[in-house]
């Protein structure tokens, strides 16, 4: 799984920041499109969350998605890894 | 899933940034969604201030009332239909100033609600004037010296006035607040669970908490656990800066609109 922050809820206010133990939030740099600084993740693949819930069939810690205010943390389906032939082109 | 009760069509919704509203809307969906709930035989119920929005954000069928009315809305759909689930969303004004009368005698009857207060210390859908729950010195539209009168403590006021389950939590206690929604919808007759939340644009702009960050780490920092205060404090009054979180009561007296009595 892989934790994702949706830019289209986030309001920037880093409550995420305060709560992760592994400290995957950091707050944001730069303004996106609608002037939020939307946190930044750091090496989200360390969430236990994102490694373990399809193992454990259930959501694991999951405060940082219980804390935001607006609904813009979640966790999506990556697809299988699919090998890509490469074409090398002379 | 929780975010299968969340009309997503309607997000983002109003609230301002890191405003607390949005987190316990979050916890009571999570408790609702780990009961499994079906959402058509569930109402929302709410009455008028940023806190009664909630409702609007949820697929279920709600009811989104007069200003202090959400509990006299409430009893009537329970009692018309003691099967539905039926759970308000409130404020500390609606709630305590104009609805004070309906919330003492709703808990007096015991009616088989789950009500979530969302207390923020002031009105803040009107632009922040002082509400029964503003602690002493505290600086609202209102009370610009400061507010002098003595606060209401909702928690004790529901213990006192017969609810069946009563705890109280903040924002920032988001794991044990869900446990706290599933315990009092659990417990038959009137539950009633406060949670003391930050509104950073109006209480936090006016008393140094302008940032949702400050706002929870004072949360955090005044929130004290009753049952550890009950076993180390050998009677002394709590600091008047800091409150008790936990659960306050769970008993079993008469209620109404339990759906097997009925
Ligand atoms: C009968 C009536 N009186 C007054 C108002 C104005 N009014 C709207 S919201 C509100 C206060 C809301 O405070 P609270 O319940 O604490 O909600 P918050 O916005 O703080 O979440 C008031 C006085 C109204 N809408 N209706
Ligand atoms: S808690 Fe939610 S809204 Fe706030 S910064 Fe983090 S992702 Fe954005
Ligand atoms: S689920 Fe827990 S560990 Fe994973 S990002 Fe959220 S707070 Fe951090
Ligand atoms: S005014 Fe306060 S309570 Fe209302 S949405 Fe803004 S932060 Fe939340
Ligand atoms: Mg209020």
């Amino acid at each position: 799984m892989k934790l994702d922050i949706d830019e289209s809820r986030c309001k920037g206010c880093n409550l995420c920041t305060m709560v992760c133990p592994y400290r995957i939030y950091q707050p944001g740099t730069a303004p996106n499109r609608r002037g939020i600084y939307v946190p930044h993740l750091d090496q989200p693949e360390r969430c236990p969350n994102a490694r373990l819930q399809q193992i454990y069939g259930r959501r694991l810690c999951g405060v940082c998605a219980l804390i935001c205010p607006d609904q813009a943390i979640r966790w999506e389906k990556e697809k299988p890894y699919e090998p890509h032939n490469v074409v090398i082109e002379y | 899933m929780r975010d299968d009760w969340l009309r997503a069509d309607r997000l983002p919704h109003i609230y301002c940034a890191g405003c607390g509203n949005g987190t316990i809307m979050n916890c009571v969906l999570e408790a609702v969604d780990q009961l499994g709930w079906n959402m058509d035989e569930t109402v929302f119920v709410s009455g008028i201030g940023c806190s009664s929005r909630a409702p609007g954000y949820i697929r279920t069928d709600s009811l989104h009332t007069t200003h202090g009315r959400a509990l006299a809305f409430a009893t009537g759909v329970k009692m018309a239909n003691p099967s539905l689930h039926v759970l308000v969303f409130t404020g500390d004004g609606d709630l305590s100033a104009i609805g004070g009368n309906h919330f003492i005698h709703a808990c007096r009857r015991n009616i088989d609600l789950t009500v979530v207060c969302m207390n923020n210390y002031i009105y803040g859908m009107t632009g922040g004037q002082g509400s029964p729950t503003t602690p002493i010195g505290k600086t609202s539209t209102t009370t610009p010296y400061g507010a002098a009168e003595m606060p209401f403590d909702l928690a004790e006021l529901a213990v006192a006035a017969g609810a069946n389950y009563v705890a109280r939590w903040t924002s920032y206690h988001v794991t044990e607040l869900t446990k706290a929604v599933v315990a009092g919808i659990q417990t038959p007759g009137f539950s009633f669970i406060e949670v003391r939340c930050q509104c950073p644009t109006s209480y936090g702009r006016r008393n140094k908490y302008r940032q949702p960050g400050d706002f929870i780490t004072y949360l955090r920092e005044s929130a004290v656990l009753k049952d550890r205060w009950d076993r180390s404090s050998a009677g002394e009054e709590l600091p008047s800066e800091k409150f008790l979180i936990g659960e306050f009561v769970r008993r079993s007296r008469p209620a109404m609109g339990v759906p097997d009595e009925a």
